[in-house]
């Protein structure tokens, strides 16, 4: 079971990346992420929508009306020219931190 | 067969639609509506009731199906705070129009009845400017909300 905590941290960068790809659910992100770590990390619903605020109080995501399923629409939500440069960002901090961790954690030669 | 499957998946999505409809509004029950809230609710709800229906499919009993999908929604405390937060500054917003336009009323209302004193001090030709008097009182009004107005802005 892998620590909340520490991915936490990085959904912004998680939740962005799918959106970027295309645009997506809230449902439908939490299905992905499900199927492409295998099960390993199941994303709570409750925190997939509080990302979803604040990514979109920052205006770096869009949210649109999709497709009508049980008579309502859907909302669909879209990455934005702001949230496309904080992903960037978001994504080499990450590295940077990877490569310091490793980097610390080596066994010692 | 394919037919009865299909009315199936209805009826159940039906039912199972209130109890989550049921659990969301518990959720929320203590945010004040707004036009956000009514929106989130709505997602939720409908992104809640798809995952019951995928778990169905994948041979759940509805019941275990509907408690599991509750279950893994996990804490709902931030999505709150973030509502409460939003609520609060269309409330703050709504005030300051209030004061501005209660000044301008009193100041507008105050000289129409000072106005209408006058008129009267003048059109009955009184040796005495009575109409002063009540000018001093009436002008408590429009002093006091301009104190009102000037109170909160400071905040």
């Amino acid at each position: 079971m892998i620590s909340s905590d520490i991915i936490r941290g990085h959904l912004d960068a998680v939740i962005l990346k799918l959106i970027i790809e295309k645009d997506r659910y809230g449902y439908e992100i939490s299905k992905e992420i499900s199927k492409r770590t295998d099960n390993t990390f199941e994303i709570k619903e409750a925190t997939l929508y509080a990302v979803f605020q604040r990514l979109d109080k920052n205006e770096f995501i869009i949210s649109y009306s999709g497709q009508i399923t049980h008579g309502r629409k859907r909302k669909y939500y879209k990455v934005t020219e702001l949230g496309q440069s904080y992903f960037k960002e978001k994504v080499n901090e990450w590295k940077e931190t990877k490569k310091v961790i490793n980097t610390l954690l080596e066994e010692s030669v | 067969m394919e037919g009865n499957k299909e009315s199936n998946k209805h009826i159940i999505g039906g039912i199972g639609m209130m109890k989550i409809n049921d659990y969301v509004e518990g959720l929320f029950k203590d945010i004040p509506s707004s036009s956000e809230k009514e929106d989130i609710m709505q997602e939720i709800i409908l992104n809640l009731d798809e995952k019951v229906q995928d778990l169905i499919e994948q041979g759940k009993g509805e019941e275990d199906a509907i408690n599991k999908s509750i279950v893994d929604f996990g804490d709902a405390t931030e999505i709150k705070n973030s509502l409460m937060q939003s609520s609060n500054v269309e409330l703050n917003t709504k005030k300051k129009i209030n004061y501005s336009n209660r000044m301008w009323f009193s100041i507008w209302g105050s000289a129409m009845i000072i106005g209408l004193f006058l008129f009267i001090n003048l059109y009955y030709n009184d040796r005495d400017i009575w109409f002063v008097y009540p000018t001093f009182a009436i002008l408590w009004w429009p002093l006091a909300s301009i104190f009102a107005l000037l109170n909160n802005r400071k905040k």
